[in-house]
């Protein structure tokens, strides 16, 4: 097992179940890609992110989303700077003087957090959270590199019970890492008993502050690492195949899935390799491909989603034959 | 102007840009056509539009061009909110007294953007029109605040036309301000395997980034080079510059070399080999002399004659293709700007003339200025009027090779025989990616189109104004109505106020949302009289249908029905967003059955019960009489009156309409329409 250990331990002990959940946003933490949890209210998906912030010792940038979120209330406020400036004496009737009145921001919430939980991000308007994901994207804000390491998104699904609209396509492609989750009692998990047990036993406070168990240093140590592992001619073949089967086989395209260059060429190499990671190795093997169905989630339709398991699966045999 | 320059000069500029292209290449993998029409945009000063799916490189081109032309650059993120002074400048405010009385003056100081050499313009349709109107003004002026601009290209980004982007598309008047328009193709979506392949070998190797910079790890946040080298001179352009025959070159320098790479003909000293594009490969002396040089390349007479055949082409096949819309072939661009292209084209290949073959460059504009399918026929239609298969490529630029034989050619046509090098930086025989049409179907043609457009019509009605919502686009200004929204007032307005000098209230951002939402059942009959022409017809106004849905974020129900009907749910649910799964659905259909009205208008009902406000419809596609169930549908007639439903009838065939179609429509508002095939084999259609 990895550094991250205790941080797994504390997503444990404050959450039952959701074991995927858990594990991307190790994943997320160590990689440094933003995630996306999409779920039902009540499926803890809130408090664990709120758990894996807080327990990494991060700074901490929290915002509830809402229909008329404004750029200002994510990235700090605005603030007008006015400087004295000569004027010319256009006007010959009288003296003047003149000001220089400049906007500029003045940095503050997802500029200066290490880690951001953006709660509910689909209930902000798509015009307001293209410049939000644009700075998650490059984690810079004009000329400034932000701290940013990962956001950590959480939406309602796109049923029409819930006033929300889905995610633009090039917004959604901004989180690497993509999961669905049910609530335990409803799929009726084998974890809901356990989560009924535990309080109805008494002896949990209902939500105890998580204090720090990881810290910045490891998380930095983690992430040099992670480009240490090696990702192989057969993985990269396999990587391949996985993704040519989705564009030929499930005929995945512009207009019906997001099979992006930069998510499946570029980060999921990043997602093999902090996948390895994870289980601690130094070389990435075929099982690590697992790990791409937290990219496929809302990218490629439900029923290549679906298929995917199956088609990594016939991939891997095949290269392993050859 | 350009002082006649001795040949080996010419040499080494068009050699600079030989080798931005090359590195520019470099940087993208896969993404060649777009990297040299981005380097004819810069050597022809002219404006670019890319073009393209999320994670494609549009970004990281853009800001590569940026960094290795050593161009002053200021990058622009569109949103929502943008406002004039983070497009043009601060706010110089100034006072004076004047007979006892205070006088403000509010005046603008031209900003990073309007002092770059090159400006990136990233996401550029995301900003409503009405903000982009006057910065589009000026980058085709390039002329603001009273003085000429040192812009030389800007580099717009924007998403691909997507089904469910919330953005206004740029209108076509606005995408005629940028010249160059590109389409770039993802390489997964694009099938580029090989490519691809080639990418994910580099990043496996990647090393972590250097600093604590995150971004550096992020192929598509490759920032631009803020550094700026101080500019020798302000150019003047934006118009066509004259052929100046003091600066026509001889033949001489001009040779064919072999189908060598001009990889392997770098001059020594040149940068080789960095992925970086951080550092430029010409001085901003260099890039500015390159442009005027390109800019006075003389024209073949025959290039003229050429060109005017290939616009009678253009022209001729567009007005072939008229149903896909909105296309422009404005004087502006096809004059200008295209001549420059062609001249851009010239010089980069080291040529002293524009020959026939570099009309090729106006392969790099017409994006969006062209139908489709003229779009993607386009190398062939130059082909064709080139006489010969232009299958020779750049390989004879002089410029790169100065050690080279001359061959002697004056025609640089004839160089046709050449053979093919597939590693030139033109590839003229490269095709198009194809255009990416909506739901991989090509347009409905035009016989369906006044059914579409009324039933368009009345679909959006009620929806073409946009609503007033605190969360939508800045639509215009408002006075201030309560104190909570002076976060969204005009700033210095706010200010005045704040301090008491305002006589009024600030004006505020009046906000508009386009409500999306609604929804429009489709219900088409595939009886088996349907069968033959009247099945495409009836797909392709199906099709039709889906795609303003799917504009407008309407959800979506489609039943097909013979004496039963079959709703394709998804989800278990009759009314969904999968527009592109129905698509495909609707292409599939099958005729066979007899009608039955009542069961598919029973089935579409229930479906749309449920939901909730106005804006909904049933569009019943059929051509015969109903045999099967209720012929009168009274009840289903009552309850869509009851929930407020327009039922939209459209009868196809030859036959006598039924008259129950007509109530269906008279008693729910909806329209209706016939349509009459007619002898030559198209449909003729009429309001009923």
């Amino acid at each position: 097992m990895t550094d991250l250990a205790p941080l797994r331990a504390l997503l444990d002990h404050h959450v039952v179940g959701h074991d995927e959940v858990k594990t991307a946003l190790l994943l997320a933490l160590i990689t440094r890609e933003h995630i996306y949890v999409e779920g039902p209210p009540g499926t803890a998906k809130t408090r664990l992110a709120e758990v894996a912030a807080k327990g990494s010792d991060l700074d901490f940038f929290f915002y509830q989303l809402h229909r008329d979120t404004r750029l200002a209330e994510l990235v700090g406020d605005i603030v007008l700077e006015r400087r004295r400036v000569k004027t010319e004496p256009t006007d010959p009737a009288g003296s003047g003087e003149a000001e220089r009145i400049h906007q500029r921001i003045e940095p503050g919430g997802l500029l200066t957090a290490e880690v951001a939980v953006l709660d509910d991000i689909s209930r902000a308007p798509g015009e307001a959270l293209n410049v939000l994901l644009r700075i998650l994207n490059e984690r810079r804000f004009g000329a400034e590199p932000i701290p940013l390491m990962a956001a950590i998104a959480t939406g309602n699904p796109m049923d029409d019970e819930y006033y929300n609209e889905p995610l633009d396509p090039a917004n959604l492609d901004r989180f690497a890492l993509q999961l669905r989750v049910t609530g335990l009692i409803q799929s009726g998990a084998e974890d809901a008993r356990l989560l009924i047990d535990r309080f109805a036993a008494g002896s949990v406070v209902e939500q105890p502050e998580p204090e720090p168990v990881t810290d910045r240093t490891t998380l930095d140590s983690l992430n040099r690492r992670m480009y240490e592992v090696r990702i192989g001619p057969a993985v990269r073949a396999a990587l391949l195949d996985v993704l040519r089967t989705l564009v030929l086989e499930f005929e995945c395209n512009e207009t019906n899935s997001l099979l992006t260059d930069r998510t499946f060429l570029v980060k999921a190499v990043k997602i093999l390799r902090g996948t390895a990671l994870l289980a601690g190795r130094d070389t990435v093997e075929l099982a690590d491909l697992a790990a791409l169905s937290w990219m496929t989630t809302f990218r490629v339709p439900p029923e290549a989603h679906e298929a995917l398991p199956r088609v990594i699966g016939r991939v891997s045999r095949q290269v392993r034959a050859v | 102007m350009a002082p006649p320059a001795p040949d080996r000069r010419v040499a080494d500029l068009a050699a600079a840009f030989v080798e931005l292209r090359t590195a520019l290449g470099r940087t993208l993998i896969g993404q060649d056509d777009a990297a040299t029409g981005l380097t004819l945009a810069l050597l022809a000063e002219q404006h670019a539009y890319l073009e393209g799916p999320p994670g494609c490189g549009k970004s990281a081109l853009a800001a590569a061009l940026a960094a290795l032309s050593g161009a002053r650059t200021h990058t622009l993120v569109f949103h929502r909110d943008i406002r004039e002074t983070d497009l043009l400048g601060d706010v110089l405010l100034s006072r004076h007294r004047h007979r006892g009385h205070e006088r403000l003056r509010r005046e603008l100081i031209p900003g990073p953007l309007l002092q770059a050499e090159i400006a990136l313009l990233e996401d550029l349709p995301r900003s409503p029109g009405e903000a982009l109107g006057p910065l589009l003004r000026i980058l085709a002026e390039r002329h603001a605040l009273g003085q000429p601009l040192p812009l030389e290209s800007a580099v717009a980004t924007g998403p691909l036309e997507q089904v469910e982007a919330p953005i206004d598309p740029l209108e076509p008047g606005q995408l005629d301000r940028f010249a160059v328009q590109l389409r770039l193709t993802g390489l997964l979506t694009g099938g580029l395997f090989d490519e691809a392949a080639v990418l994910l070998e580099r990043e496996a190797a990647r090393v972590p980034p250097r600093s604590a910079d995150p971004s550096a790890a992020d192929s598509a946040g490759a920032p631009a080079a803020a550094t700026a080298a101080p500019r020798s001179a302000v150019i003047s352009t934006g118009t066509p510059n004259r052929l100046e025959p003091g600066e026509r070159r001889s033949g001489s320098r001009r040779r064919r070399g072999g189908p060598s790479s001009e990889l392997g003909n770098r001059q020594p000293g040149e940068p080789r080999g960095a992925f970086s594009p951080r550092s430029a490969v010409m001085s901003t002396t260099t890039r500015n002399a390159a442009q005027r040089a390109a800019a006075a390349l003389r024209i073949e007479p025959r290039t003229i004659d050429a060109y005017h055949r290939l616009l009678d082409r253009l022209r001729q096949r567009s007005a072939d293709n008229s149903a896909s819309g909105d296309r422009l072939m404005s004087d502006r661009s096809f004059s200008s700007a295209a001549l420059r292209l062609v001249r851009a084209h010239a010089f980069l290949r080291g040529a002293p003339a524009a020959a026939p073959r570099d009309l090729g460059a106006i392969r790099y504009m017409v994006a969006h200025r062209l139908p489709e399918e003229v779009q993607a026929d386009f190398d062939h239609i130059l082909e064709e009027l080139l006489g010969d298969p232009p299958k020779v490529t750049m390989t004879e630029t002089g410029a790169q090779m100065p050690g080279a034989q001359s061959q002697g050619d004056d025609d640089s046509d004839g160089a046709a025989a050449a053979s093919p090098a597939s590693d030139s930086w033109i590839d003229d025989k490269a095709d198009l990616p194809a255009p990416p049409t909506l739901f991989g179907k090509p347009p409905a043609p035009a016989q369906v189109d006044p059914l579409l457009r009324a039933l368009v019509g009345r679909i959006e009605r009620g929806r073409i104004d946009p609503d007033t919502d605190p969360g939508g686009q800045p639509r215009g200004y408002r006075p201030l109505r309560d104190l909570d929204e002076l976060i969204d007032a005009d700033v210095i307005e706010a200010l005045l106020f704040a301090e008491g000098r305002l006589p009024g209230a600030p004006r505020t951002f009046e906000r508009k949302r386009r409500s999306a939402g609604g929804a429009v059942a489709v219900l088409r009959d595939i009886s088996a009289s349907m069968a033959g022409r009247l099945t495409v017809w009836s797909s392709q106004v199906v099709l039709g249908i889906l795609r303003v849905a799917a504009r407008r974020r309407m959800r979506v129900g489609y039943v097909e029905f013979h004496h039963r009907a079959l709703p394709h749910e998804v989800g278990g649910r009759l009314l969904h967003r999968s527009y592109s799964r129905l698509a495909e659905q609707a292409g599939q259909a099958k005729a066979v059955g007899q009608t039955n009205y009542e069961a598919p208008l029973r089935t579409a009902l229930e479906g749309l019960r449920g939901g909730s406000g106005r804006n909904r419809h049933i569009v019943l596609l059929t051509d015969g009489l109903p045999i099967i169930g209720d012929t009168t549908v009274r009840r289903e007639r009552q309850l869509a009156h009851r929930l407020g439903v327009a039922l939209h009838t459209v009868f196809l065939g030859n036959g006598d309409c039924p008259p129950v179609l007509d109530d269906i429509s008279l008693e729910t508002a909806g329209l209706r329409f016939c349509g009459r095939p007619t002898a030559g084999g198209g449909l003729r259609l009429e309001e009923r």
